[in-house]
């Protein structure tokens, strides 16, 4: 081999540059699909308390066990309640402090974040964020890792535990195949008073600072879900700070994505420059060695036939 | 050959500018014939609105425009909700009173949002049957807006989402043998709205700590509807099960009600030591009524703006219209005679002070005593005013 020195580290140089760029140019530019849906739930509309038809309607469209839903019975209310494989959405209850007497209900489901950490976490991409706007999981490819569970800042992806052969991941889809057919989601078209309202996140972003900008008094001036973890397809609208509805406040606007991008996007350059540069180091190394080697060796042959034909002398 | 070419596109020219000007003498026609419809400018922002653009106002109708020259009446007493039957029954919505009631708020605008100049169009004629949807995001489905429009108040009257609150039971009654009464909701019969007669608060005003308000009579003497006093006050400022009617104004909010009418009088106009008598006009206007004047409201005589102000006590200056031929004097307790009949009134009542019985010996030097020898017939025995 023929590979000098200098060219070798011309070429890793170059191959290291374009890997960074490459990867760079990929993820940094794309903001999302522009027309893509997403959902507004106005926290101070939602009945809460003898309705939770969401939660009806949402077992319905995703055919899941009825069994114990008693939508009359408000005893649930007691404790928080998360997602779990047989219900998708649930609605809480929590009382401020503000106004004690009348408590605010807040629907729970999957934000469809803009950049999913489940997706990112997802060892093979069993989780993908449409351009339609829902999050979908594909239960073909899921090795039940179970890593999307952790990486979820919101903590809803939840596992089918107590079924032994074909375990899924399951959260909520904001009813992607009746978007597709035209229709609004589940919970948005049973929803009494219309609190989930089903639109083009653009659109929806509009009618919530219009929300706000009509009734100051009714409304804190904020859109949660606007740019919480880059921006998620579900926002709210509180009449309270949302700390006290069960939102983390602590979350940031970057994309849960974007904390492991530098890493992942050293794993192909590593995987590819690595090898060469070392196998590159090892080859010159050894052909340093080589050279020495025979370089020795023949000084000791030159010393050996001197000193032969000294004694032969 | 050459002349046809000249004179076709002439002929076209003089066709199409007769065609403009007929379209714009009807434009002006058109134009004419709005003149009783509010302006375009109370909805349409931009000079020249288009189909394709008609830059409407988003809020059209703000609360006030909307609220005002119309009355509970109009509307109808009794509404049946009964579009959308699904796991409840219909609703009997008491739209009687409710209108009564919004008066003290922000007026009929409170539901009849975005309504057109001068109608207040039920809820179904914009809301249709489906949810909101990508394209309407601001006009929720009928069940939507319904629900939105209740339970605002209803929740906070309550503090809870039953839902048959408003609603019948689905097997509930045969809507169709029974009338709709506004007095009978839901099996519950509403009750009737009594304003109390009297109040009394002590007050830390001490040179006169006792305020009485005789709110019977401000009502009935005074002629002033709820909303006069009670402005602004949102629903549950008095509608709310777990507690009294809230009265948590501030001074300055309670002076300022009765300031409306009261504002030029001294302290001690509602302030004393104890409780104030009820008006009577004697008492307070220093001026006894006679019984033509006692069945009369206050505001047949003291119509001007809010304030009752002092008035003229010559009879002429409110019953001017009157002349000898046109006066029955007969109402007096006096049927004049013949020669009397034809005088003027001021040949007796001199400077027409009307007050005063006039005496004979103006007239008559023997001056008989105005008994003995009357002007005509006593039908009944005059007062001295």
């Amino acid at each position: 081999m023929s590979l000098k020195r200098r060219d070798f580290l011309k070429l890793s140089t170059v191959a290291a540059c374009l890997g960074a760029t490459s990867t760079a140019h990929g993820m940094e530019d794309f903001t999302g699909w522009p027309d893509r849906y997403g959902m507004l739930t106005d926290t101070t509309l939602c009945i809460g308390a003898n309705c939770r038809r969401c939660e009806e309607a949402c077992k319905r469209v995703n055919e899941r066990p009825m069994e114990g839903l008693d939508l009359t019975d408000n005893s649930v209310f007691e404790q928080t309640r998360r997602t779990d494989p047989n219900s998708y959405t649930v609605v809480n209850r929590f009382t401020v402090s503000e106004d004690s007497e009348n408590p605010v209900y807040v629907k729970k489901q999957c934000m469809h974040c803009n950049e999913p950490a489940c997706a990112s976490a997802c060892l093979v991409r069993a989780f993908s964020k449409t351009k339609e706007g829902p999050v979908l999981y594909n239960k073909d490819v899921c090795i039940g890792c179970r890593y999307c569970m952790l990486a979820c800042p919101f903590r809803i992806p939840s596992y089918d535990y107590f079924d032994a052969f074909t375990p899924q991941v399951r959260k909520c889809t904001m009813c992607y195949d009746r978007i597709v057919e035209g229709k609004i989601p589940g919970c948005a078209e049973i929803c009494p008073k219309e609190a989930i309202t089903f639109g083009k996140r653009s659109d929806l972003i509009t009618l919530a600072r219009e929300r706000i900008r009509h009734d100051p008094d009714r409304y804190q001036p904020r859109i949660y879900g606007e740019t919480e973890v880059g921006g998620t397809s579900w926002l709210y609208l509180a009449g309270t700070d949302f700390t006290n509805l069960g939102f983390s406040d602590d979350l940031g606007s970057m994309p849960y994505p974007e904390l492991t991008r530098g890493f992942l996007a050293a794993v192909p350059i590593v995987l590819t420059v690595w090898p060469v540069l070392l196998t590159g180091f090892y080859k010159f190394s050894q052909s340093r060695e080589k050279a020495e080697v025979e370089a020795e060796a023949a000084a000791a042959d030159d010393k050996k036939g001197w000193g032969d034909g000294y004694r032969h002398e | 050959m050459k002349k046809t070419f000249i004179i076709w596109p002439l002929i076209l020219l003089l066709l199409t500018s007769l065609g403009g000007l007929s379209h714009a003498f009807r434009a002006q026609e058109s134009s004419q014939q709005d003149a009783s419809k509010p302006p375009c400018s109370d909805c349409h922002v931009c000079a020249s609105p288009t189909k394709a653009d008609p830059c409407l106002e988003i809020c059209v109708w703000t609360k006030a425009k909307a609220g005002k020259a119309h009355t509970p009446d109009e509307g109808p007493d009794v509404a049946m909700l009964d579009q959308l039957e699904e796991l409840y029954g219909p609703v009997t919505f008491d739209h009687k009173h409710h209108a009564e009631m919004v008066g003290m708020g922000e007026g009929c605008a409170i539901c009849h949002h975005y309504s057109p100049p001068g109608k207040f169009p039920p809820c179904e004629e914009c809301h249709g049957d489906e949810p909101s949807e990508p394209q309407t995001l601001r006009k929720p489905g009928l069940k939507g807006a319904y629900h939105r429009q209740c339970m605002g108040c209803h929740r906070e009257w309550s503090h809870d989402t039953k839902c048959i609150e408003c609603h019948l039971p689905s097997n509930g009654v045969d809507l169709a043998s029974s009338p709709l009464d506004s007095t009978d909701i839901l099996g519950i019969e509403h009750p009737v709205i009594t304003p109390p007669v009297m109040r009394v608060w002590t007050t830390p005003y001490r040179p006169g700590p006792i305020v009485t308000l005789h709110h019977q009579e401000h009502i009935d003497l005074f002629g002033l509807r709820c909303v006069d006093c009670h402005k602004q006050e949102n629903c549950s400022y008095c509608h709310d099960l777990d507690k009294e009617a809230r009265v948590n104004k501030t001074d300055e909010e309670i002076h300022a009600i009765c300031n409306d009418c009261h504002l030029s009088d001294a302290c001690d106009k509602c302030h004393d030591t104890g409780e104030k008598p009820a008006f009577t006009h004697a008492g307070n206007g220093n001026w006894e009524l006679n019984r033509f004047h006692q069945g009369l409201s206050c505001r047949a005589c003291h119509p001007t703006g809010r304030k009752i102000g002092k008035l003229s006590a010559r009879c002429s200056d409110c019953h001017g219209g009157w002349n000898q031929e046109n006066f029955r004097h007969a109402v007096t307790g006096l049927q004049l005679d013949e020669i009397h009949v034809e005088l003027d009134c001021s040949d007796c009542h001199i400077d027409l002070r009307y007050g005063r019985i006039p005496r004979c010996n103006s007239c008559h030097d023997d001056c008989r005593n105005h008994e003995d020898a009357p002007p005509g017939e006593y039908i009944r025995m005059l007062s001295s005013r």
